[in-house]
């Protein structure tokens, strides 16, 4: 009964103090501030610099934990162990068994990376610090030194065309022309079983699906760095334009986790359609041949 | 008509998008409820279906937010 005491007690403290605090209330720009101009538009950004700090963090604590992986796991190697293998049960079924080797390392890399670059704008001190001016006695922001590395469109459309350019990799590598172009155009109707005036007509119509099915591929990148741009960034906007109400925080930590899901999945599911669909159909075309043959 | 309608103010293109956005994902949480109801040891992979699915409807709202904007 104490705790319960305490924690509401805390969450009341913390909720009113924001009211405090909540003088400022504009948003973010879209855009990065510059904090290294090289002119014609080559610059290094906040988010950038942000960007590479996480990083390096994040490969210091791996090097750092996991410099010699004993077979009997020290704590700190079974937290990553345990991580791996739910992301493991959680992804082979979606890209099956041929891709998933190959395609594993970019997963894990993926959620971890936009999961903690999502993250690392909830900590104190980011978008608040940073150079400005006086207007009026009080101090305005003009260019904060740590923004988000998700909350810029540039990294996250970089994000997104390594995740289409891996799919295109792994595709070819793994499931080879002619399955894709099958895949896409080819007539998937049984052959025996539909009458031979419509056969054809058929294969038109997936033709036509198939240059569809090629737009929408094509505009995958675009709505994977939208989709993450546009929660992280507005969340961001969010905190800052409403001056940090605490329940916020909640929110955009799940809103963190489910975005760095999501895109996972999505590069897991796109690279499944192609190279686990491949391994259905030929069992399939394996079973029809026997049921023919009898 | 027209000056009624030229009283309407806003972003009205961002708003049909997100309303379409909210009541997909809405739609999708209902049946992702439902069927974890019918069958509540499929919750994960139920879960897994519902956060794609949910991902790509909400992926078009926010388009629609930040496109619409774009070109006011």
């Amino acid at each position: 009964m104490l705790r319960i005491k305490q924690l509401l007690s805390l969450l009341a403290v913390f909720g009113l103090a924001t009211f405090a605090y909540a003088s400022e209330g504009e948003g973010v720009a879209p855009a990065a501030a510059k904090l290294v101009d090289f002119g014609h538009g080559w610059a290094i950004t906040n988010s950038m610099a942000t960007g590479w700090l996480v990083s390096a963090a994040l490969i210091g604590v791996i090097i750092f934990v996991l410099r010699s992986p004993k077979v009997l796991p020290t704590k700190s190697q079974a937290v990553f162990e345990s991580l791996l293998e739910t992301l493991r049960d959680l992804f082979e079924p979606i890209v099956g068994k041929k891709a998933f080797p190959v395609t594993f390392p970019l997963l894990v890399t993926f959620f971890v990376f936009i999961l903690l670059q999502n993250w690392m704008g909830l900590l104190p001190g980011v978008g608040t610090v940073g150079r400005g001016h006086y207007v009026d006695g009080q101090f305005h922001l003009t260019t904060p030194w740590i923004r988000p590395f998700t909350a810029d469109f540039n990294s996250t459309i970089a994000l997104a065309l390594v995740s289409f350019g891996a799919y295109l990799i792994i595709i070819f590598k793994y499931a080879g022309p002619k399955l894709i172009l099958w895949d896409l155009f080819g007539n998937k109707a049984d052959k025996k079983e539909t009458p031979g005036w419509l056969y054809p007509f058929l294969s038109l119509v997936f033709l036509v699906v198939g240059c569809i099915e090629v737009f929408s591929i094509a505009i995958r990148p675009f709505t994977l760095s939208v989709r993450l741009f546009g929660n992280v960034f507005g969340g961001e906007n969010l905190l800052h334009g409403t001056g940090f109400i605490f329940i916020f925080y909640f929110m955009e930590l799940l809103v963190g986790l489910i975005q760095a899901t999501v895109f996972t999945l999505l590069s897991a599911v796109y690279i499944g359609l192609i190279c686990n669909h491949g391994d259905d159909h030929d069992h399939a075309e394996d079973g029809h041949g026997a049921e023919a043959h009898h | 008509m027209y000056p009624v309608i030229a009283e309407i103010t806003g972003n009205i293109g961002s708003a049909f998008g997100l309303l379409g956005a909210a009541i997909g994902v809405g739609m999708i949480g209902q049946k992702a409820a439902e069927a974890v109801g019918r069958n509540p040891g499929a919750s994960g992979k139920i879960l897994v279906q519902a956060i794609i699915g949910m991902a790509l409807a909400e992926g078009l709202g926010i388009l629609a937010l930040f496109l619409a904007k774009a070109n006011s």
